[in-house]
């Protein structure tokens, strides 16, 4: 024996106090191997990797952030869950490794490292809040964004994980089995993530930690009708509810911690009635005037020629759409080419989030529809509803082009960009360069046959730059209802259609 | 001396079973032993003595803090160092964060003071070098030890060791005889045990017990003493014995009412305590 005694320190002694000092330190130290639990170091890093995938192409960089907090929600699940059962497994591990007898006579009772198993859970929600908080930053920051986030729908995530890891806290306390943790994570990951639970829309669907909805859509915020508050509240009191629930089955039958299950419970009640409710009356109303009578809620603005209309969220993005005009319009002649034209932003919002329907054609002359989402493929969709009207006059005249005039519209709309086959091809519903396609828009798709599609791939393959004037210099006979797909190959000096040249096969 | 423990009339029963009968007793700073067979009740009185149990009747205060209240408990657990039976380990924790984790629970809440006493008591049981090697990589001994050092951690007045010694070879047996005589220096340690060798080289003071009673209080010597004249040897086993083994040199040594011109010897401390429990677990410390 070689060690030198040393005369043993004045140890810190307690007073009443020190049982609360000892539960925190006791929570920094379950806290610190909780995140450095290789299933919640995996969850993280998979999370964070997730995040920096996910928002680099998200919204093709236009994002509306009422749409991105929402995105923050599912990845905290896959954390949450990791936390759920490193939780149950550190409450399960004096029992595991017959240390219960030995701790049962230390200072610090049961229930008291039972509050410290549960404030060890709040680090990793609030690592989780600020991994959600640099998800929606970089979204915020990127050019395009527009609109506004909530904060209860940014709370969502941080709350989950905290409402998970007080779960797995609660489970090992009511069923001390190493196995019961993972059996609920299997069901949580068949109820809440595979989607046996009801889809937004219901009330029962509140219930669930994340809920979504089947729309793509964005909606102007004051139209998304989520109970997001109360929402969160009933997370937080949920949250709050099991960890105290958790206290108390671990002997912790104190006035403070009965009185912090009630109060949590009714938290939770009161969440979870608020946000059952129906969409208020005024949201709903709201929801109508939008889709019906856009005009009375946007804000217009002149660039150039045009006007643009858009939501008030959306006001900001009207100079990109302007650049897509004024590219189109550069191209066409005529009249077309100094025709002022309405650009209006539309929706659809009387189904809510839920809704997916595609926009009616608008029948106002010279007026384009844009919707709310931009980027990707919907800059050659918007170009094409720009050429449409540019071409036949009104949207609801260009959904029924079945002759020449397409070729025209297309290579309006295609020509200009940067890779226009590429363009060609995203702006197809099937993705193709060859054969009939559906062409999308804003609104009701066009048509293009085989026969047309063949005109505009060479014409778009072709280097030249002569097509432009050939187009100003036949502008009026390519935009006539009479012109045929082989006339308009001639007039702009390719090869005609070699197959098939009619709307109906 | 004031005792650091004092009870009196301490019983405990499980069912019909008497696991402690009206036990009085009086710890003193110093190695205490505690002798005694298989299902003696030391066990459950160390359990009593460390709040694990509580007794059916008696009272017993430690340090002058009587742990029948929620509060005096407490008081007593701030003071008391407990190595269990067969203490249990937390296999991925290393052993410092193993003792920390003891210490945390006995609420050393400063970090930095705590760390450092951490670090003290691995030091004390030879475990600074390993201390950041995790409990699953280390041997029996070893884990005993850390063990110890979490018993040790904060400094307790009274230190609880039930047969801390059991499972170890002999080397680290006296290794671990080295670290209770150190640890007994300035508290008061009580020490479970089958080995009368441990309480012989350590213990001022004896305890045996049978049958949930004290059978004997007193010093080791005072416990050989009551061998003197009751030992003696013989070249067959001495029907007359209440105890008696075949030693290494071939002839028998005998324990109990010797006859008439038997060749006595000179008794042992397991001499003293065999007769003390009157025949009764011979076959468990006979050589």
């Amino acid at each position: 024996m070689s060690a030198v005694m040393e005369a043993a320190p004045a140890v810190v002694r307690t007073d009443t106090r020190g049982s609360v000092r000892a539960v925190l330190a006791l929570a920094r130290f379950e806290a610190r191997r909780l995140l450095l639990n290789v299933p919640v170091v995996v969850a993280f890093v998979a999370y964070t990797g997730w995040i920096v995938w996910r928002t680099q192409q998200s919204w093709d960089g236009y994002p509306a952030l009422q749409d991105a907090d929402r995105a923050t929600q599912g990845g905290p699940l896959l954390v949450g869950t990791a936390v759920m059962l490193c939780a149950d497994f550190a409450v399960l591990r004096s029992r595991r490794h017959g240390t219960e007898g030995h701790f049962a006579v230390l200072v610090v009772a049961p229930w008291r490292r039972t509050v410290a198993h549960v404030l060890s859970v709040v680090p990793a929600a609030a690592l989780t809040a600020v991994c959600v908080a640099g998800q929606f930053t970089w979204e915020a920051l990127k050019p395009g964004a527009i609109g506004h986030g909530s904060p209860a729908e940014l709370a969502v995530g941080p709350l989950t994980v905290l409402l998970l890891g007080a779960a797995g806290v609660l489970l090992a306390r009511l069923a001390p089995s190493p196995v019961a943790a993972p059996l609920l994570a299997v069901c949580f990951l068949f109820t809440f993530v595979l989607g046996a639970f009801p889809a937004g829309g219901e009330g029962t669907a509140w219930l669930a930690p994340v809920v979504t909805e089947a729309g793509t859509d964005t909606l102007p915020s004051d139209l998304l009708g989520r109970p997001a508050a109360w929402h969160a509240l009933y997370l937080a009191g949920l949250a709050l509810c099991a960890a105290f629930l958790a206290v108390l089955a671990a002997g912790g039958r104190n006035v403070a911690v009965k009185a912090g299950v009630a109060v949590t419970l009714v938290l939770a009640l009161v969440g979870a009635v608020g946000q059952a409710g129906e969409v208020s009356p005024e949201v709903t109303a709201a929801r109508e005037r939008f889709s019906v009578s856009p005009e009375k809620e946007q804000t217009c603005v002149e660039r150039g020629r045009s006007t643009y209309c858009a939501f008030p969220e959306w006001t900001a993005r009207t100079g990109t759409w302007a650049g897509v005009v004024d590219r189109v319009q550069s191209l066409a002649g005529g009249s077309a080419r100094t025709q002022p034209l309405v650009v209006r932003q539309r929706i659809d919002a009387r189904h809510g989030l839920d809704g997916d329907a595609a926009l009616p054609p608008s029948a106002a002359a010279h007026q384009v529809t844009v919707g709310t989402s931009w980027g990707g493929n919907r800059v050659p969709e918007f170009s094409t509803a720009v050429a449409a009207v540019l071409v036949a006059g009104d949207e609801k005249a260009s959904g029924a082009i079945c002759d020449g005039r397409m070729v025209t519209l297309m290579w309006l709309s295609l020509s200009w960009q940067d890779d226009p086959l590429d363009a060609l091809r995203r702006v197809r519903l099937d993705d193709s360069l060859s054969g009939s396609a559906v062409v999308l828009s804003p609104t009701d798709p066009l048509t293009m046959t085989e026969g047309q599609t063949d005109v505009v791939r060479r014409l778009l393959e072709r280097a030249d730059d002569d097509t432009a004037g050939k187009v100003k210099a036949h502008w009026a006979e390519l935009t006539s209802p009479d012109v045929t797909t082989a006339r308009a190959a001639q007039l702009l000096g390719v090869a005609g259609p070699r197959g098939a040249d009619s709307c109906g096969e | 001396m004031t005792p650091t423990v004092s009870a009196s009339g301490l019983s405990l029963h499980y069912g019909a079973t008497r696991a402690l009968d009206d036990v009085s007793l009086r710890l003193t700073p110093g190695v205490t032993g505690l002798l005694g067979p298989n299902g003696a009740g030391k066990t459950t009185l160390l359990r009593v003595l460390a709040t694990a149990v509580p007794a059916d009747r008696g009272a017993f205060t430690v340090l002058g803090h009587d742990p029948g209240s929620a509060r005096g408990r407490q008081e007593v657990r701030r003071r008391l160092g407990y190595l269990p039976q067969t203490p249990g380990f937390h296999p991925d924790f290393t052993a410092f964060e193993f003792v920390d984790y003891v210490a945390i629970l006995k609420e050393l809440t400063d970090r930095g003071a705590r760390h450092r006493e951490v670090r003290r008591v691995l030091e004390e049981v030879d475990l600074g070098d390993v201390r950041g090697r995790r409990i699953k990589k280390l041997s029996g001994g070893m884990r005993q030890r850390v063990a110890l050092a979490a018993a040790l951690v904060g400094d307790p007045g009274f230190l609880v060791l039930d047969e801390p010694t059991v499972g170890l070879d002999p080397e680290q047996r006296m290794r671990f005889r080295e670290l209770i005589a150190r640890a007994g220096e300035g508290r008061t340690v009580l020490l479970s045990t089958h080995q009368t060798e441990d309480v012989a080289m350590l213990c001022h003071r004896v305890l045996v017990m049978a049958s949930g009673a004290v059978r004997f209080d007193g010093t080791p010597a005072e416990l050989t003493a009551r061998a003197a004249g009751r030992v003696w040897s013989s070249t067959q086993r001495d029907p007359g014995a209440k105890a008696g083994w075949r030693t290494g040199t071939g002839t028998f040594r005998n324990v109990g009412e010797p006859p008439a011109g038997a060749e006595l010897l000179e008794p042992t401390l397991q001499d003293g305590y065999l007769l003390t429990l009157d025949g009764a677990g011979a076959t468990e410390v006979a050589a």
